[in-house]
């Protein structure tokens, strides 16, 4: 009696027990977004990943979407943003488990990789020639590679250096007028100390040095080229590396000058990401995303200026987000429309006038109230067209490059030892070039 | 020594003012706004709340889905003490008062296991369930940490220190392993519960590193990585940022404040015996 | 053949019971513990990287060999022991002579203990992120302003995160800041548990208060000083969160610990075998500590 007594609660534990594992698996599944089976009206949609970064650009990519969606397509499509710090980890991560979305947003130098990795598919298929032809050569020459394209952005780059004109003027600066008269480094340096003395606590310039991941790479690269210097060349074998070039003298020179700056007081420590719309410096080291939030601070005082000569001219970056089709995209057709989509000019125009970038198509720049003929921010245009763009490096290796990149930079920025940084960073980068398994990759593109 | 002593009671209470600043000090932030945090915070302006106002909280609430990663924490770390103390009870009981064969081996199993630190398998076992396709789930965030070494432990010792008295009387009734667990042994079995869920959930409620590692999106995101991120979240404003902190805290501290018994009970319980 | 037949199990429901309640856990850790330990191993003798198309190939102990050669790994040893070394006096000392306060009554006692407590039930990355903004540079900064007005001026301010020098001992702070309720809490049951009578009978002998405490506590609370001083060791060797969030290893190498080095290496680096070799490094480290412990804790309990 009691042995049946027994078995029947240990089968009521056995079913409380598959009921609660049940339920938890259940909720597993609610974790995932599972897609719909098959096509028709409730057809699976297009998963679209894109980083969150500004808010306004967020705002803009989601009324797009909306846009798209509300335009009645074969497949909507669903919008998730991750985290801009950490993207590409994230990524990565989500590939190992084969967890790529159809319609993938990566940070432009990263595309190599990718491609490498085998994870997208080649767009020069799904995209018309006209738009091809339309889009700016800077745009193609960073979603190319080994000969096809495999990433278009809407928008390309703009780097420079924002100021307060008022400022400027009293402490009795020229203004360039183009790329080509920037100030040279040793000028610009003394207009730092002449605006600290005005300044109350001697901090005048912003460099973004609490933003740290991508932004050290994107904006710092261009001041070693523009000293003779750079991150990778080939080297005698006609392979890539960075002994001799990111070690060499003239971009330990780059660095040290910059660390002097910082040492010296001039620059912002900017933790609340404020210094220059609130007045604190009257320079900034910025890119195009800045320009709304600098020109609501500032109006008409607000001026655009190359980033200075560090002895063969100035140099500015390039590249920003693409996006590319993964090769696990189960209905590429689809995943493309959405692309055509966003690469209408009506749209690039939407989505630059809200981050302020660079429209990706020829006809969008004309169209452009901002890089129009006259328009406020047509320096950034000029500067890519110009040759002073300073693409980083197309390499399958890039997250390497640029993590030694960033870890050289922070050590820069911490006082520490120039040479030893970009010493150690060559030779991690170096390493990971001969021992990473990318053969003929590690040619370049 | 237990002579009334003022002068040690004043000490105290004035290193607590000193010790809890920095929780004022939050709390003060998140009433604030964005730009005055910074800006007071070298002086004792900083515990004043001018201009109080709830607009941090609103902008928060705007800006990000933060009920929902209040309901992914909640559901995570619900589930794992739940399953936590089903699981690894059942388990202690069964290697202290049950007699069956390769009951030693299972012991020094689990003996063993102590000292694996779940920082040192973190790395292999991300590459596991990624393969496995587990990423991005609640599943992932559980599953791994309802079985427990230490915790089992816990029930163990526990256990063995219980008088059998009881359970022999209820064996003697005819009462099976089961009921006799259920009826006998966990009424009397209060305190070890209190500690393992308390620990248990102390350490979900604030893991970071897994979900950060196995999260990618908002659906299942947890507290801590929402706050890491949000902190990164262009524009950067603090008194978002500290009223996130807020909002984040504020349940644990209130389940603190209510069960505090429990939680310093479960404290000292963990530590060891005597 | 020669071998017994495995004698009848003389309690087949007990063992029937024993073996399912169990399984469940043992398949969990089996799964969850010892599985990934195993492959930490197996893979650290690899080159396998994350994302490769190209499979992981054999190379021995190549990845411990680059680990004693590279400075951020030398540097993260460094520091987690100096961590250790740091942490573990400090906050342990806080923790008793908060404990020793308490023991005494007092108006407020009770809600003093639970404000003290408090700051344990907060997670890290939120302590983290509160410090990050109490350690601001500058003047304005609330720590800067603090010590320039303790110090009456003489206070130079700092920007603790980035100083080679600070940076290690700020994070520090913090985990006192957090931790040191916990151990209050222990070290307090254990003061508790010494009986009263060993206190008389010192004073009948003529001991003064601080005789007392060196004959009769101490000696009375050595079993929970040694766990919070061991397990406060070993968490001090697991350090993550505070450095993800507050310092990223910098400046320099000055704040990476084993731990974030593993992270770094496996998912910036990509390089997953190497950062399975620091995870086994920092599993022996554990190992060595906890059978320190427990040597230590059974020597005093087989004596009490």
């Amino acid at each position: 009696m009691a042995e049946t007594a027994g078995r029947a609660a240990g089968a009521g534990r056995a079913i409380a027990g598959v009921a609660l594992a049940g339920a938890l698996l259940a909720l597993g599944a609610c974790g995932r977004e599972a897609p719909a089976p098959g096509p028709g009206p409730r057809a699976a949609p297009v998963t679209v990943w894109a980083h969150a970064g500004q808010e306004a650009e967020r705002r803009a990519l989601e009324a797009q979407a909306a846009r798209y969606n509300a335009s009645g397509p074969v497949r909507p499509v669903r919008l998730s943003f991750l985290p801009e710090g950490g993207y590409n980890a994230q990524v990565q991560a989500a590939a190992l488990a084969g967890d790529l979305p159809c319609l993938l947003e990566l940070d432009g130098p990263y595309l190599a990789h990718y491609v490498w990795q085998g994870r997208l598919r080649p767009l020069d298929g799904l995209l018309p020639a006209a738009l091809r032809e339309d889009l700016l050569p800077s745009v193609l020459a960073q979603g190319r590679y080994r000969g096809r394209l495999y990433g278009v952005g809407t928008f390309d780059s703009g780097l420079g250096l924002y100021g307060r004109r008022s400022l400027l003027d009293v402490a009795g600066a020229e203004l360039p007028e183009g790329p080509g008269e920037a100030w040279p480094v040793e000028r610009f340096e003394a207009l730092l100390e002449r605006l600290a003395e005005a300044d109350p606590d001697g901090a005048v310039l912003d460099l973004g040095l609490q933003l740290r991941g991508e932004w050290y790479t994107y904006a710092f690269a261009p001041a070693l080229h523009s000293a003779g210097g750079g991150l990778l060349a080939p080297g005698p074998d006609g392979r890539l590396r960075a002994h001799g070039v990111l070690d060499g003298p003239a971009s330990v020179a780059a660095l040290e000058r910059i660390q002097g700056w910082i040492r010296r007081g001039r620059v912002d420590p900017n933790l609340d990401e404020a210094a220059f719309a609130s007045g604190r410096v009257a320079l900034a080291w910025g890119g195009h995303w800045d320009w709304p939030r600098y020109r609501e601070a500032w109006g008409e005082d607000l001026v655009l200026l190359p980033l200075p000569d560090f002895g063969q001219g100035s140099r500015t970056g390039q590249g920003s987000w693409v996006w590319t089709v993964t090769a696990s995209c189960p209905h590429p057709e689809a995943a493309a429309a959405f692309l055509r989509f966003l690469l209408r000019p009506e749209e690039i125009l939407a989505m630059t006038a809200a981050n302020a970038a660079v429209p990706a198509r020829r006809s969008a720049v004309a169209r452009s109230p901002l890089y129009g003929p006259g328009g406020p921010l047509r320096l950034f245009a000029e500067q890519l067209a110009g040759g002073r763009a300073v693409p980083r490096p197309r390499t399958a290796a890039y997250p390497v490059v640029t993590a030694a990149f960033q870890e050289a930079f922070a050590a820069v920025r911490d006082g520490l030892d120039v040479a030893a940084a970009l010493r150690r960073a060559a030779e991690a980068i170096d390493r990971e070039l001969a021992e990473g398994g990318y053969g003929a990759e590690a040619a370049g593109t | 020594m237990r002579r009334r002593a003022p002068l040690a009671g004043a000490l105290l209470w004035a290193f607590a003012l000193v010790y809890l600043a920095p929780v004022a000090f939050m709390v003060v932030g998140s009433l604030k706004p964005d730009a005055l945090v910074l800006r007071e915070a070298g002086s004792l302006a900083a515990f004043w709340p001018e201009g109080a106002s709830l607009q941090n909280f609103r902008d928060v609430l705007r800006r990000v889905d933060f009920p929902r990663y209040l309901l992914n924490s909640l559901i995570v770390t619900g589930a794992t003490v739940a399953l936590g103390l089903v699981v690894n009870g059942l388990a202690g009981y069964a290697l202290a008062r049950l007699r069956w064969r390769g009951r030693r081996a299972a012991l020094a199993l689990v003996l063993a296991l102590l000292v694996i630190p779940f920082e040192a398998i973190a790395v292999p076992l991300f590459y596991l369930v990624s393969l496995l396709g587990w990423r991005d789930t609640y599943t992932v965030q559980v599953l791994p940490f309802v079985a427990n070494a230490f915790a089992v432990y816990l029930f163990y010792s526990f256990f063995l220190d219980l008088p059998r008295e009881l359970e022999e009387a209820a064996r003697v009734d005819g009462a099976g392993v089961l009921r006799t667990f259920w009826s006998v042994v966990l009424p009397n079995a209060r305190p070890v519960l209190a500690t393992v869920a308390v620990t248990t959930f102390l350490f979900q409620w604030g893991s970071f590193l897994w979900p950060l590692l196995v999260t990618t999106s908002e659906a299942v995101r947890p507290l801590p990585v929402a706050l890491a991120v949000f902190q990164t979240l262009p524009p950067r404003q603090w008194g978002d940022i500290l009223a996130f902190g807020v909002m984040m805290v504020a349940p644990v501290v209130l389940l603190y404040l209510l069960f505090q018994p429990a939680f310093l009970r479960g404290a000292r319980l963990a530590g060891p015996k005597g | 053949m020669g071998r017994r037949p495995p004698a009848p199990d003389p309690f087949p429901e007990e063992a029937r019971a024993g073996r399912w309640l169990t399984a469940p856990a043992l398949l969990g850790l089996a799964l969850f513990v010892l599985l990934p330990f195993l492959g930490a191993v197996a893979f650290s003798l690899t080159d396998l990287r994350l994302g490769s198309p190209r499979g992981p190939s054999f190379v021995g102990l190549e990845q411990y060999r680059r680990l004693l050669e590279d400075p951020a790994f030398l540097a993260a040893l460094r520091n987690n022991l100096l961590f250790a070394l740091g942490v573990v006096p400090l906050q342990t000392g806080l923790a008793l002579l908060l404990a020793l306060g308490l023991r005494r009554r007092f108006p407020g006692r009770a809600p003093l203990r639970t404000l003290l407590f408090l700051p344990v039930v907060f997670p890290m990355a939120l302590v983290a992120v509160m410090w990050t903004v109490l350690y601001a540079p500058g003047p304005r900064g609330a720590v800067n302003a603090l010590l320039e007005t303790a110090s009456l001026g003489l206070w130079e301010p700092r920007d603790f995160l980035h100083d080679p020098a600070w940076a290690l001992p700020a994070v520090m702070l913090t985990s006192i800041w957090q931790g040191v309720g916990f151990q209050m809490v222990v070290l307090l049951a254990g003061l508790q548990a010494i009986p009263r009578e060993l206190y008389e009978a010192a004073r009948v002998d003529g001991a003064g208060p601080w005789r007392q405490f060196l004959h009769v506590t101490l000696p009375g609370l050595r079993n929970p000083l040694l766990f919070v001083v061991l397990v406060t060791a070993i968490l001090a060797f697991r350090v993550f969160d505070q450095i993800q969030i507050m310092t990223q290893g910098g400046p320099g190498h000055a704040t990476t610990t084993l731990m974030y080095e593993a992270v770094r290496a496996a998912f910036v680096r990509q390089q997953l075998a190497q950062g399975a070799a620091l995870s086994v490094v920092f599993f022996l480290l554990v190992l060595g500590l906890t059978w320190l412990q427990r040597r230590l804790l059974r020597q005093r309990a087989v004596l009490a």
